[in-house]
């Protein structure tokens, strides 16, 4: 296959790093939200647990992807600038700090987790922005767009989970104000994009992120308020809206709208005399 | 100091691709990868139309986003501006290829040759080391090392110059030490018109292209 | 270890280069950079040699010889071909030979019972070994059998531009051109390396090129400007030029001492549209305005007239056939007058409706041309004082074949001589001569005729001499009198005529027979000529078929036998070099170049040369096979007054002894006989050259050593040799060639050249508005020549440049269509149809269409899987559509719609 000179959309990482995005995303979300109320639910332990392996697993997935898989370990060797290494040291602090957590049962290593996972997705958000090569990963505001996407799904996750019990105050107002973080994360995000983005695949995901993943999730959390009967199940669907919403999008970001920039000519040259 | 740096005189190059085709026997790159390659663009509409070839590969940047990206410290850049790959230290993650603008890096999960089955010029350059993990150009520093051992000069002596320079029909590519100021490439880049890639990207390419003569 | 050798794969070659052997295998193409100081082409080899390595381990290869199982041969028949040893394929040819040599070479229809056919416009010869040494003691061979020479080539150029300056091939003077019109001319994919290197010098200086041409081609990007003309109206384009410089610009812009002193411009024509002829020594009149009288042309100290008469003279006028037309006091006006008065009607607002080239544009560029030409500067080559006219009008396929070929070759001819840049530094050079002897050296082939023109050896058209058998059966010699009768003649004639008249022969030409014997090398007729489908058919036919073959291929399906012979890489030649070529292949050194083994020969692939001697020896024509090899056949006459390294006419030889000897007189040759080096020393060097001088690249010096003039503007020669032919044609009843007969005029009118096609479209029983697109082809520089479509390298590389997945069609049009980039398409004639995906692209007329190059293989491994379509399948071998030269076009109109 020949590509160019036209953009052509990337396909190196597929929906084996889009996972890593996508799980790991909401895995620290979740920690997070467990960080904001620990030991509010009464099953946190487990989904503690699941918030690790959610991270676990979105690197495995990158490591199935990588093509010299056992020297994975080379991945720690440069802090000094790349985005992935410091990812990759974060999640060993989070699953360190996570262990301690599920071994001590102490709140404030559950605290420091949900600080280290936020610092986990930083620096996913951060691995996109230093993609020079692709327009739509490279733009101002992705990282506040995957920090707030990550936190609406964890927080939305929890939600589903817990079917709204164990959901202090503090975690509805972490998750709309994640909601609406994304909304606008977004909307700053695609102001932004400059030529060569594929607006196309994106337009259609973030359609879906705002009504569904987060008009009509903050509909459903305020009838819930209003009507209190229906607010486990207003809860575990705004939950679950924000979270497979926000799935969609990191997956079309990932995979179908990543296109290069291609070539381009800022003078033409002049053949023999004018 | 020295900085390698390739130009591409556009006003000459016709497309031919007989610089794809050195760059993949120097260096025996597997079918599709294309080190060093050339476009074909056109520009405007019927009838006021320019198509233009574009020699492409990767550009050896000052500040090249690949290897800021790169987790294992793989690629690296020489104090001669050519910047590296160590493939026993490369894990394969494609991040550098992604962080690319010039979509100059290749990443071959596994051996393929021309038919199928490898011929005896494909076995007997075959290199399991490139597999698995990022390859590009390399600005032929073998040849360029090698011959500067011998006191030969990259640019000017073939033998210590890149293939796909070596190669050209029209004497569209040119090599040399940009930070010579007496060099092939200084007089060119000074008699000329030029630009560089995507240079809004900040990138500080080490790829120039000709346009036209120096008013 | 670095083996040198050379590649001629297509006509811009040869180049050089070496092969890196490691652990017996070879790797790596590199230039022989040690050619680079007498390469025109700084010593580069182009993309295609970069394939040889895939072409030698492509596992696709036949690697022993094949015989044929099944006895039914079709496109749908599996040959069954089964491997067979060396000596039952050679037993078995030469006892197929040796019976059809007994019962004559000759068959009843007086055609030769043996025919051959080999590919890449003369290039196979460079890779054939010692095989035309085989040809030539074998006797009379029908080589006229074609897959696209002599009739898709620069056919009209070819015949046309050998006539009137020896130039088989014309190029621009690249090297002090200022201004190039190109009328299609694709140099950039066909020129070669020398071409490629020579015109990017050129662009650096300054020279600007105006690329005429449907489609913005390789060429017309590297171009200042280019000129979207409609397809088969660049007559049109060219006569407006004509007018508009002879019409709209003052004389003093034209070479007034050229057209005077080194044309027919002042000879004077006569009512009949003969010359006026002096009646005592019968040599044409001009009017001399010092004696104010009408002299014979070779009159010293005579001022001539070039234009202002009737001038009256006693004179005599001569037609065909010797007749006396009229004589007496006879009026004349100069050729000159003649030619402005003949376009006149050529205006610039005449030709933009025929050409959709804006008048303004014709006119820009007519006086551009005249502003470049520098008229009456000079320029010191090697020595001699040359006038410099550095600008040249240069013809593409399409352009120089098919109806309005002759055309166009006048024009641009005419537009050299207007300004005196005709055979001159900066103008337009003939290099190299295939009609005259002795091909090598063109200047050498110049002989004064009469009439103050050069000698040209046309076939004769006399009652005398003019006969209705011809010797093959394209009948070149009965019905082409420019093909003269030389060793490529043969594949100068309407080639396909000889595949058309199997199936019917026109009346009056004996009956066109199966070739008993067919042998083939380096062609693909199958794929690269027209109405593929039915050559196909024809090819199933023939009894016994002999291919040298590579990898199966459409065309060797339908052979008896297969030989590998050994590939580039594997085999051992020399050839000579430099000098002047085709293309733009003229150096400033001459010499020779050695073809050697990098590697020993896949499985049991042969060296031409050895399979060669073994044939002769086994039909019994070893002596005279050897005696062809010492008169020169191969190359170099290994005998001469100064040297003698003949070899003994009764032995075999090897292809090491033989080639030892040719290196060794080709040393002698190149040190006028003081040094006699052999193989070994050219296995090490590769190359070995002395001076060429730059003077020998123009024809006019010798022109003014031997006093002659070129026979332009008017053809008045070829008025008579046409109303000649005319006469033997219709006294032996042919009536066929009518249409083809009127081209023969001394000034070429404009005809509806486009009109005929959509005649053509109408007879297939089309109406043209249903077929409004013109579909066209061109270069694929990648691929052709050299059997590239099976290498893997040169597919990938070439698929980079726009056109090699599918059609290319005008993007608005693709829109209009509602056709989005990879759309399937039906594109039809009323006959026949292929299907393409589409590649949208701006650079082309909304009315016109193209397929790259020349595809469409169903058997060629590799290639079978590309799905790519040709226009071959689509072109008819028309006798309607063939010019007086036996030339057709690569053109026809077709519809296009989204496929089913």
């Amino acid at each position: 296959m020949t590509y160019g000179p036209k953009p052509w959309l990337q396909r190196h990482w597929d929906i084996r790093a889009a996972t890593n995005f996508i799980l790991g995303g909401t895995g620290a979300g979740l920690l997070v939200a467990i960080a904001l109320a620990p030991q509010a639910a009464p099953g946190w332990r487990p989904m503690l647990a699941l918030g690790l392996a959610l991270i676990a697993v979105g690197l495995g997935a990158v490591w199935l992807e990588i093509g010299r898989k056992l020297r994975a370990l080379h991945v720690f060797f440069n802090p000094w600038t790349s985005w992935m290494t410091r990812e990759s040291f974060t999640a060993l602090l989070v699953f360190a700090l996570g262990a301690t957590v599920l071994a001590l049962d102490r709140p404030w290593t559950a605290q420091a987790t949900g600080l280290a996972a936020l610092g986990f997705v930083f620096c996913q958000g951060r691995i996109l922005h230093a993609s020079k090569g692709i327009p739509a990963w490279r733009a101002a505001g992705i990282t506040p767009l995957i920090m707030a996407t990550g936190l609406a799904e964890g927080s939305g996750l929890y939600l589903v989970i817990t079917a709204g019990g164990g959901a202090v105050r503090a975690l509805f107002a972490l998750f709309a104000l994640a909601l609406v973080a994304r909304a606008l994360a977004w909307q700053r995000y695609r102001a932004k994009l400059g030529r060569g983005a594929p607006l196309n695949a994106l337009e259609a995901s973030a359609k879906w992120l705002l009504n569904v993943g987060t008009f009509a999730p903050l509909a459903l959390l305020l009838a819930g308020l209003v009507a209190p009967q229906i607010a486990p199940a207003a809860s575990m669907l705004a939950g679950a809206a924000a979270l497979a919403t926000g799935w969609h999008f990191k997956l079309a970001l990932v995979t179908r709208a990543a296109h290069n920039q291609g070539f381009s000519l800022p003078r033409l040259p002049v053949r023999g005399s004018r | 100091m020295t900085r390698w740096v390739m130009i591409a005189d556009l006003r000459r190059c016709v497309g031919c691709q007989t610089c794809t085709a050195a760059c993949k026997h120097t260096n025996a790159t597997p079918p599709e990868v294309q080190w060093r390659r050339v476009l074909d663009m056109e520009v405007g509409e019927y009838p006021q139309v320019k198509r233009v070839f574009v020699p492409v590969g990767c550009m050896h940047c000052a500040d090249p986003p690949c290897m800021h990206v790169c987790p294992s410290t793989a690629t690296r850049q020489r104090a001669d501006g050519i910047v590296t790959i160590d493939y026993d230290l490369c894990i394969g993650c494609a991040y550098c290829a992604v962080a690319c603008p010039y979509q100059a890096r290749y990443k071959t999960d596994r051996p393929t040759f021309a038919y199928g089955e490898p011929m005896p010029s494909e076995a007997q350059r075959f290199d399991a080391r490139r597999f698995g993990v990022a390859t590009k150009c390399t600005f032929c520093s073998d040849r360029v090392d090698a011959g500067l051992a011998q006191g030969l000069t990259p640019g000017i002596d073939p033998e210590a110059t890149p293939a796909c320079v070596n190669s050209c029909i029209a004497k569209a590519l040119h090599f040399g030490d940009v930070e010579d100021p007496d060099s092939n490439v200084s007089e060119l880049l000074a008699e000329n018109q030029f630009f560089r890639m995507h240079e809004e990207l900040g990138t500080e390419p080490g790829f120039y292209y000709l346009w036209d003569r120096a008013p | 270890m670095k083996v040198k050798t050379y590649c001629y794969q297509c006509v811009a070659g040869p180049d050089l280069l070496t092969v890196k052997v490691e652990n017996g295998v070879a790797t790596e193409v590199e230039p022989n950079f040690a050619s680079e100081s007498v390469h025109p082409g700084g010593g580069k080899v182009c993309v295609k040699a970069y394939g040889l390595v895939q072409k030698l381990y492509n596992p696709h290869r036949v690697r022993s010889p094949m015989k044929r199982t099944n006895p039914k041969k079709g496109r749908n028949e599996d040959p069954r071909f089964v491997p067979i040893s060396w000596d039952e394929a050679l037993d078995t040819i030469a006892a197929r030979l040796k019976e059809t040599r007994a019962r004559g070479l000759l068959d009843e229809s007086g055609y030769p019972r043996v025919a051959a056919s080999f590919g890449g416009g003369g290039t196979p010869q460079s890779y054939m070994g010692t095989f035309p040494a085989f040809l030539a003691a074998w006797g009379p061979m029908d080589m006229g059998f074609g897959s696209g020479q002599g009739v898709k080539c620069y056919h009209s150029e070819h015949l046309y531009g050998e006539f009137w300056h020896r130039g088989f091939t014309v190029s621009a003077d690249t090297p002090s051109c200022n201004y190039n019109i190109s009328c299609g001319a694709n140099i950039e994919a066909s020129g070669g390396v020398a071409g490629v290197w020579r015109h990017a010098n050129a662009r650096e200086r300054g020279m600007k090129r105006v690329q005429v041409e449907p489609h913005l081609s390789v060429t017309g990007a590297c171009s200042a400007e280019w000129v979207p003309i409609k397809p088969k109206t660049d007559p049109a384009f060219l006569f407006a030029l004509v007018h508009s410089m002879l019409h709209e610009q003052p004389r003093e812009r034209l070479d007034l001492a050229f057209l005077v002193g080194r044309t027919s411009a002042p000879y004077l024509v006569g009512p009949n549209g003969y010359y006026l002829r002096d009646p005592a020594t019968k040599k044409p009149l001009l009017w001399d305005t010092r004696s104010n009288a009408a002299v014979p042309f070779d009159t010293p100290q005579a001022a001539p007239a070039l234009e202002g008469g009737p001038y009256t003279a006693a004179a005599v006028e001569v037609g065909p056939d010797h007749e006396v037309l009229a004589q007496g006091e006879l009026a004349g006006e100069t050729a000159f007058s003649k030619l402005v008065a003949h376009v006149r009607p050529y205006t610039p607002e005449w030709a933009q409706g025929v050409s959709d080239v804006p008048a303004a544009t014709m006119r820009r560029i007519a006086d551009e041309y005249l502003s470049h030409a520098q008229v009456g500067a000079t320029v010191e080559i090697d020595g001699a004082l040359l006038p410099l006219r550095p600008v040249a009008v240069t013809l593409g396929k399409t352009v120089t074949n098919g109806w309005g070929g002759f055309e166009c070759c006048w024009a641009r001819t005419v537009l050299a001589s207007l300004v005196g840049a005709l055979e001159v530094p900066g103008g337009i050079l003939g290099t190299t001569v295939r009609l005259n002897k002795p091909l090598g050296e063109r200047l050498k082939s110049v002989r004064p005729g009469s009439d103050g023109f050069m000698a040209y050896p046309f076939n004769p058209t006399d009652r005398e001499h003019w006969s209705a058998k011809p010797n093959i059966r394209n009948a070149y010699r009965s019905m082409v009198p420019l093909a003269a009768d030389g060793p490529w003649s043969q594949a100068l004639g309407p080639t396909h005529f000889s595949w058309m008249f199997l199936d019917q022969t026109p009346p009056g030409l004996p009956r066109v027979t199966l070739p008993e014997v067919w042998i083939l090398y380096r062609t693909n007729p199958a794929i690269s000529f027209w109405d593929t489908d039915r050559v196909g058919e024809q090819m199933a036919r023939f009894p016994f078929t002999v291919a040298f073959t590579y990898t199966r291929d459409e065309t060797n399906h339908f052979a008896d036998i297969l030989l590998p012979d050994a590939v580039d890489l594997e085999s051992l030649q020399l050839i000579r070099v430099g000098g002047s070529k085709f293309i733009e292949q003229f150096w400033d050194h001459e010499g020779f170049a050695l073809r050697q083994p990098a590697v020993a020969p896949q499985g049991e692939a042969r060296d031409f040369s050895d399979i060669a001697t073994e044939l002769a020896r086994r039909v019994g024509l070893l002596e005279k096979y050897n005696a062809a090899i010492n008169r020169g056949v191969a190359g170099v006459a290994l005998k001469t007054d100064r040297w003698d390294f003949s070899l003994d006419t009764g032995k075999a030889h090897d292809a090491g002894e033989i080639w030892d000897a040719v290196c060794r007189a080709a040393s002698a040759e190149l040190t006028a006989g003081a040094e006699s080096q052999g193989l070994d020393w050219w296995r090490e060097h590769g190359l070995r050259t002395k001076a060429f001088s730059r003077r020998d690249w123009y024809l006019y010096p010798t022109f003014v050593e031997l006093g002659l003039r070129f026979e332009l503007p008017y053809q008045e020669r070829l008025l008579r040799v046409g109303k000649e032919l005319e006469r033997r044609l219709h006294e032996h009843d042919i009536h066929w060639w009518d249409t083809q007969l009127t081209e023969y005029q001394a000034l070429p009118a404009w005809k509806d050249f486009p009109g005929l096609w959509e005649t053509s479209l109408r007879s297939m029983g089309g109406q043209p508005d249903d077929y409004p697109y013109w579909l066209i082809t061109s270069r694929s520089m990648q691929y052709a020549w050299g059997g590239n479509v099976g290498m893997q390298l040169i597919k990938e590389v070439a698929d980079n440049i726009a056109g090699h997945k599918g059609v290319i069609l005008n993007a608005q049009t693709a829109e209009r269509l509602g056709l989005a980039e990879g759309d399937l398409v039906e594109i039809a004639t009323p006959k026949a149809s292929v299907r393409a995906h589409a590649v949208l692209r701006q650079g082309i007329r909304p009315d016109t269409l193209l397929l790259l190059g020349q595809f469409d293989h169903w058997e060629t491994p590799f290639a079978k899987d590309f799905d790519m379509p040709s226009m071959n399948k689509l072109v008819p071998m028309s006798l309607a559509l063939t010019d007086a030269t036996g030339s057709g076009a690569d053109v026809v109109r077709v519809s296009l719609r989204r496929a089913a």
